[in-house]
């Protein structure tokens, strides 16, 4: 389980988060979405203990993180697999050396092994044989897609997407999402960042709306889409113009 | 008042990544591809530049002072001239500056640029200390490669002199060889391969830490890659000034 406990962030004298709490429950997927700029990346960041909250704890497993050493969050971090925005594929290397990264830096595994698994997360991402290819041969989709199986490579208990569709076309932005369910399905906990609420609302389990860096509704698909909220109505307002049409049909 | 403060802040981070980088020495091994792929990258392809300029070094400094000394009859001094300032000032600080502009360059937009696209942070996420897989390589192989392109500079610029002092000046080549080993002493060799490893070190920290610190887009990454060369540049003279007192001082 994954647990933000009253945690606010301040960076350059900017507020990114304020006091937000959150949970995320073992096996769903918890969506946060919100505008650009709201604070969402930041949340990702903590669970990962790549920042430090100034208040508040982060609790990943009834673990609190926020006071470990490097060290020590590094063994918290093998339970977690990432997704970057921007990928964040190593230019440099090849296919299988990013998707192997974490397994070859920790040198406890055979080569072999290694490449077995490798050749695993590849058929699971349906793309086997582009091991040797670079990151700038390949498309946004692609990458997208290696940057998952990177993620997933030594079988995290939790894995963070940060805006997986954003910038996909609708098929691959599709692909994309039908991925992070196969994940879940494994037995996966995921935690999504996105600012697409159809991407939210079609995968995830547990939504949490932020904007400014405060929690504005924290539900169900169903107890966002009946929230009275005005941010919440303004921010799901193509989903209700949505459904309004379909009752017209239906009507009709 | 706050630049004050901000500067101490800025050399407060750049001693800890110094520290870092000194405790990451205890991966060598580990990171000893990265090692060799950088002294490949910092050394051996930045030969043809260090030989370049250390010749036309040589041939302007022949030409300049040769000129000079033929005013007073002591144009055959000109060896000598060229041979103690090579090897003691313009071969390591030509040396320096060319490779404050490469790899000063090369380092701070390199790992600004992951720093930009996230790639530093996946490294933490995965486990790797940055520093210790992308600093400590660059500054080993810069100190290993330093010295030998310095000494590449010194001899070519040597060379390049007593090719123009035989054309230009009409300095017989043996002449020339005589004045050079006479006048050069030990201390001349220790300023001058002194030099060069105190460059390395400073060139190379001080563009990873600027591709570190790199903020704010592709605009941030072009003004912190302008500061890792300027700054590395403005050290090298620094210390250049501090390495020569100190050696006239107390050798």
């Amino acid at each position: 389980m994954i647990e933000l406990l009253n945690v606010s962030l301040n960076l350059d004298g900017k507020q990114i988060l304020d006091n937000v709490s959150l949970k995320i429950k073992k096996g769903d997927i918890g969506v946060v979405l919100g505008p650009s700029g709201a604070g969402k990346s930041s949340i990702l960041k903590m669970i990962l203990g790549l920042w430090k909250p100034d208040s508040g704890c982060v609790v990943i497993d009834g673990v609190d993180i926020c006071g470990l050493k490097e060290k020590e969050l590094l063994k918290i971090r093998r339970k977690m697999g990432i997704v970057f925005q921007g990928n964040a594929l190593f230019d440099s290397l090849t296919v299988r050396q990013n998707i192997g990264y974490f397994l070859y830096e920790q040198n406890e595994m055979e080569s072999k092994e290694i490449a077995d698994l490798i050749e695993e997360v590849l058929t699971f991402i349906n793309m086997p044989g582009i091991q040797r290819m670079y990151p700038d041969q390949l498309s946004g989709g692609m990458k997208k897609r290696v940057a998952i199986a990177r993620a997933m490579i030594y079988q995290p208990e939790i894995v963070l997407y940060d805006e997986p569709s954003a910038g996909l076309d609708p098929i691959n932005g599709k692909q994309i999402l039908d991925l992070i369910k196969k994940v879940r399905d494994k037995g996966s906990t995921s935690v999504v960042v996105t600012h697409i609420m159809n991407d939210a609302v079609s995968i995830g389990d547990q939504l949490t709306l932020v904007n400014n860096g405060i929690i504005v509704e924290n539900g169900s698909v169903h107890d966002i889409l009946n929230s009275k909220k005005e941010f919440v109505k303004d921010f799901f307002y193509e989903i209700f113009q949505d459904i309004e049409l379909l009752k017209k049909e239906q009507l009709v | 008042m706050e630049s004050f403060k901000l500067t101490l802040l800025k050399l407060q981070d750049y001693t800890l990544l110094t520290f870092d980088i000194f405790k990451g020495l205890s991966l060598f091994k580990k990171y000893w591809n990265d090692i060799l792929r950088e002294m490949y990258l910092i050394g051996a392809s930045a030969t043809r530049l260090i030989f370049f300029g250390g010749l036309f070094m040589g041939i302007v400094l022949t030409i300049e002072t040769g000129h000079q000394l033929d005013e007073f009859g002591a144009k055959t001094l000109v060896g000598r001239t060229v041979a103690l300032g090579m090897i003691r000032e313009l071969g390591p600080v030509i040396t320096g500056i060319l490779l404050a502009a490469r790899t000063g360059a090369k380092n701070a937009s390199e790992i600004g640029g992951m720093q930009l696209s996230e790639q530093i942070d996946a490294m933490r996420a995965f486990g790797t200390n940055p520093v210790h897989k992308l600093a400590m390589p660059r500054t080993v192989a810069a100190v290993v490669m330093f010295l030998p392109l310095t000494l590449i500079a010194d001899i070519t610029g040597i060379l390049g002199g007593m090719v123009v002092a035989k054309l230009s000046l009409f300095v017989d080549s043996s002449f020339f060889w005589q004045q050079v080993f006479d006048s050069l002493a030990i201390k001349d060799f220790i300023a001058g391969l002194t030099k060069p490893l105190l460059f390395a070190f400073f060139i190379s920290t001080i563009s990873c830490y600027y591709g570190f610190t790199t903020r704010g887009g592709t605009t941030g990454l072009g003004k912190n890659t302008i500061n890792a060369v300027v700054v590395s540049c403005a050290i090298i003279l620094l210390l250049d000034f501090v390495a020569a007192k100190i050696i006239w001082e107390f050798f």
